[in-house]
């Protein structure tokens, strides 16, 4: 950490500033000669109740911009988002740039703009994220400043859903080869990427209002990610898992993996899903042509993904063998 | 989308960019790859999604030699995926050697370099789910694959090379969901071609008589028509269209169905290895990409060009399974159940000639005594072979004595008089059935005779242990003969020339003379190699979407530029 704080620097409003995206964001900004991190959260050193209209409040007076990251239950991110639009309209800060995701276009296939209509089923979460995103959209046609950033499912170095997860699967051979199973594009967006982008879209101009796609550009199935993956992990030989061992684990084993989850944190109890079953085979392309040219979006190559995770000390120790 | 072209109403037109015939590997790889094109792509299928005896009935034909050559309805399939609904799964690239004119091989040579076949192997090598591109054996495992015979360095075979397995991918299953989903791409299914219709002049097809399961006719046009229809149907239909084209389309220089080629294969001899029972490995190793893989000893081409001899390899392989006197449980089980394995695997496990009550009786008493191993082997069978999705690609049995026997598996050179033509029944909707008159030549057996005294030389030299023939062997043309041309594999019935006079289409696969009409497959290929023509189909099926999809792009150009 810098020795003193710069007050020269922008401050920007961090919500959800302990969560993963959001802590690697405000340590992006640590070391930022242009910005500031206000790191809030419930339980950072700035506290803030991100659904309490007073804190929220009380947080925007000193903030430049606002970078909303706040996760967590369907409900609390939309009540916090409107919170936070209600509160900008009194104390309006220079931008907001609120973090979506990809699944608000739901079961969509083939290459998506962000343009492109959610195709149902969409999930209980990317219908939150669209109604998020609805009123971010109203606070800019109020006036506001606001850029919305759609990041797909980012992977890197603390990422649990998304790396090591993913990992504990492969490496107890519940992941794998998928077959057809596994033909749905991977698109991963790497941590390192995505916080370059909303960084970037901190003062990028003529970009509110705009929607932004995040993600990594390789033209990669999950089968091949997740082989990459594997290899990399030395989760070898890697398993050819049946669709029928899939049907059998998202069906009937997955809803009591889930409930062991809410007691115990292990890697047997890490369920394989049926969304994300459906994910895998989802045929999807997400197009970042907006986001590479407004915001200088980086996308990191697949295999320097993986290396990135792999050197991380953190994760050395999380993924190491089970 | 997928449909059936059951309801399709009669004198339909059906419009695409590109037509492909033929709903097997390299039509559903040459159909998915040009979907990225953004062309309208028709697939056409004669079988559905799962077999049919309706279907099925019209690869029916007449076979001029049957103890030669299986019946022309046994190892092909009219069904969505083709032969790949059946196949054991084995993908080996052809050698560079297989694509130079050998002077010692006459009408060998194609007409394009290993080179611009080899590019499309790793892509060959995923769409079959065969793992990375990578066939050394010291490669192809962490670590290196074990040894096959724990101190041999022949100096005739490359003892480093290796088979490695798909699923074996059925990829009409595989790919379905693909083909569904892209947007570009139309899969009629039983939709039997029965005639190109080409222009007056001959220089380019028109259109494709086409008809359904309820024996309707309607009709495809298309720019471009790509024939992927296998070493079989494919000069069939060439042949049966010969409305403008009087004896057929391409068959100005009656090429058409010649050339004809499967492979010379089959089990010989027995091999007694010294030392202990470590020192041999004859089974699977897995790769980490969870492929399985398997060495073989192949024939170096120095030592083809020298002696004069074309491609071979061998395989270490347990006992023959018909010959009780092998001793072992688990193959006296499978002899026992040879009436539960489908043609195509049982016509090599078990022997052509009728079993004696004391044949039946001694493979009994086999299963009995060694009913441990049985028992063994068949709850492995179970986990590894059943239920898995990749599976185990092969009987593995280690011999109980040191004593195996060899598989051979060696190219056949071609030979005009071997071939595919019409025959004198006619199917259901009226066109000639096939007429298969397989041969082989003098130098085939050569070859498998010399590369066998060869090995067992050197394996005699090094100590490595005796390889012997049996005295009903001994005549290496009788084996030949006992295990006829290997099914499945069907090549060089349109063959791919320099010019017309020496093929029937081009370096890319166009036929002479036409100018919108591609072939695909192993029809193609001029020579047959020592390899399984699966891997090097599928490798052909992405060169020529490559070139379909140039010229696909460079023809709107040139349009626009011309308006």
């Amino acid at each position: 950490m810098p020795d003193s704080i710069d007050y020269s620097r922008k401050p920007v409003l961090i919500l959800g500033a302990s969560g993963f995206i959001g802590s690697r964001v405000t340590a992006a900004l640590t070391y930022s000669p242009i910005y500031r991190p206000v790191a809030a959260s419930r339980r950072s050193a700035v506290s803030v109740d991100a659904t309490d209209p007073a804190s929220i409040l009380g947080a925007l007076r000193d903030a430049d911009c606002v970078i909303n990251c706040i996760a967590g239950n369907d409900q609390a991110m939309v009540r916090a988002t409107q919170v936070l639009c209600d509160a900008a309209r009194s104390i309006p800060p220079r931008r907001i740039i609120h973090l979506s995701s990809m699944a608000v276009y739901g079961a969509a296939t083939g290459t998506i703009t962000e343009s492109h209509p959610p195709v149902d089923p969409v999930s209980g979460y990317g219908r939150a994220k669209i109604e998020c995103e609805d009123i971010v959209g109203r606070y800019v046609r109020d006036g506001g400043d606001a850029a919305i950033l759609r990041p797909t499912c980012v992977f890197g170095p603390g990422s649990a859903q998304w790396t090591t997860r993913l990992a504990r699967l492969l490496q107890a051979g519940r992941l794998g080869d998928l077959g057809a199973g596994g033909d749905g594009g991977c698109n991963l967006a790497f941590i390192d990427d995505v916080v370059g982008a909303i960084v970037s879209a901190l003062d990028a101009p003529e970009i509110s209002g705009r929607i932004f796609n995040v993600s990594s550009s390789a033209e990669l199935t999950w089968n091949q990610f997740l082989m990459a993956f594997g290899t990399a992990l030395c989760a070898t030989p890697i398993r050819r898992v049946p669709a029928r061992s899939m049907k059998i684990e998202t069906k009937i084993i997955a809803p009591f993996r889930r409930i062991a989850a809410k007691a115990i944190k292990a890697p047997w109890t890490e369920a394989v899903t049926p969304s994300l079953a459906a994910l895998f085979r989802q045929d999807i392309r997400i197009d970042c042509g907006a986001a590479q040219s407004a915001l200088w979006l980086h996308q990191t190559p697949p295999d320097q993904m993986i290396a990135a995770v792999l050197r991380d000390d953190r994760m050395k120790q999380e993924l190491a063998p089970l | 989308m997928i449909q059936s072209a059951d309801d399709i109403v009669r004198g339909t037109v059906v419009h695409a960019n590109i037509c492909v015939l033929g709903g097997g590997p390299a039509g559903i790889v040459l159909a998915l790859e040009l979907a990225k094109t953004g062309k309208s792509i028709l697939l056409l299928e004669s079988g559905g999604e799962s077999p049919s005896e309706q279907a099925q009935a019209l690869n029916a034909g007449e076979v001029v030699d049957e103890k030669l050559h299986s019946p022309p309805d046994r190892y092909r399939q009219r069904v969505l995926g083709g032969a790949t609904s059946i196949w054991g799964g084995r993908c080996v690239p052809f050698d560079p050697i297989d694509f130079e004119a050998r002077p010692w091989i006459d009408h060998s040579g194609w007409p394009i370099s290993y080179d611009e076949v080899e590019r499309h192997y790793a892509a060959a090598n995923a769409w079959c789910e065969a793992g990375e591109y990578e066939y050394d054996a010291r490669l192809a495992t962490p670590g290196g694959m074990r040894a096959l015979l724990r101190g041999f360095s022949p100096l005739h075979f490359d003892a480093n090379g290796i088979e490695r397995f798909s699923c074996p991918t059925n990829f009409g299953d595989r790919y379905r969901a693909r083909l569904h989903s892209a947007p570009n791409v139309r899969v009629l299914l039983s939709a039997t071609a029965t005639s190109l219709r080409a222009a007056r002049d001959g220089s380019r097809i028109d259109t494709l008589d086409v008809r359904n399961g309820r024996d309707c006719t309607f009709s495809v046009a298309a720019e471009q028509f790509v024939l992927a229809m296998g070493g079989m149907e494919t000069p069939r239909l060439l042949l049966t269209s010969d409305d403008v084209h009087a004896g057929g389309i391409g068959n100005v220089n009656d090429l058409v169905g010649r050339f004809y080629m499967c492979h010379i294969a089959g089990t010989i001899g027995s091999l007694r290895v010294n030392g202990t029972a470590d020192s041999v490995w004859h089974g699977y190793d897995v790769a980490a990409d969870g492929t399985y893989c398997r060495r073989r000893l192949a024939l170096l081409p120095e030592t083809q060009a020298a002696m004069g001899l074309s491609n071979a390899v061998f395989r270490l392989h347990h006992p023959r399974i018909a010959d009780p006197r092998h001793g072992t449980g688990p193959l006296s089980a499978i002899f026992l159940a040879q009436r539960f394995i489908s043609y195509e695997y049982a016509k090599r496990l078990v022997s052509d000639v009728p079993p004696t009550y004391k044949t039946w009786l001694r493979h009994g008493m086999n299963a009995v005594i060694d009913s441990p191993s049985t028992g063994r082997f068949l709850l492995r069978w179970l986990k590894t072979r059943t239920l898995a999705d990749r599976k185990f690609p092969s009987i593995i049995i280690r011999p109980r004595t040191n004593l195996f026997s060899l598989d051979f598996h060696a190219e056949q050179v071609p030979n005009p008089d071997s071939r595919i033509d019409l025959g004198s029944g006619l199917d259901r909707f009226g066109n000639r059935r096939l007429r298969v008159d397989w041969r082989y030549t003098r130098q085939d057996v050569e070859t498998v005779a010399t590369s066998f005294d060869l090995l067992s030389q050197e394996l005699a030299t090094q100590s490595i242990g005796h390889l012997s023939l049996a005295s009903d062997e001994r005549d290496i043309e009788t084996v030949v003969r006992r295990d006829g041309a290997y099914g499945g594999h069907h090549i060089g019935t349109t063959r791919m020339g320099a010019s017309a006079r020496s093929g029937v289409v081009d370096r890319h696969g166009k036929v002479f003379g036409v100018n919108n009409l591609y072939v695909v497959g192993s029809a193609t290929f001029p020579t047959s190699s020592q390899a399984n023509p699966t891997l090097t189909i599928v490798a052909m099926a992405v060169r020529l979407a490559e070139r379909l999809g140039a010229l696909a792009t460079r023809v709107p150009s040139i349009q626009e530029s011309v308006s």
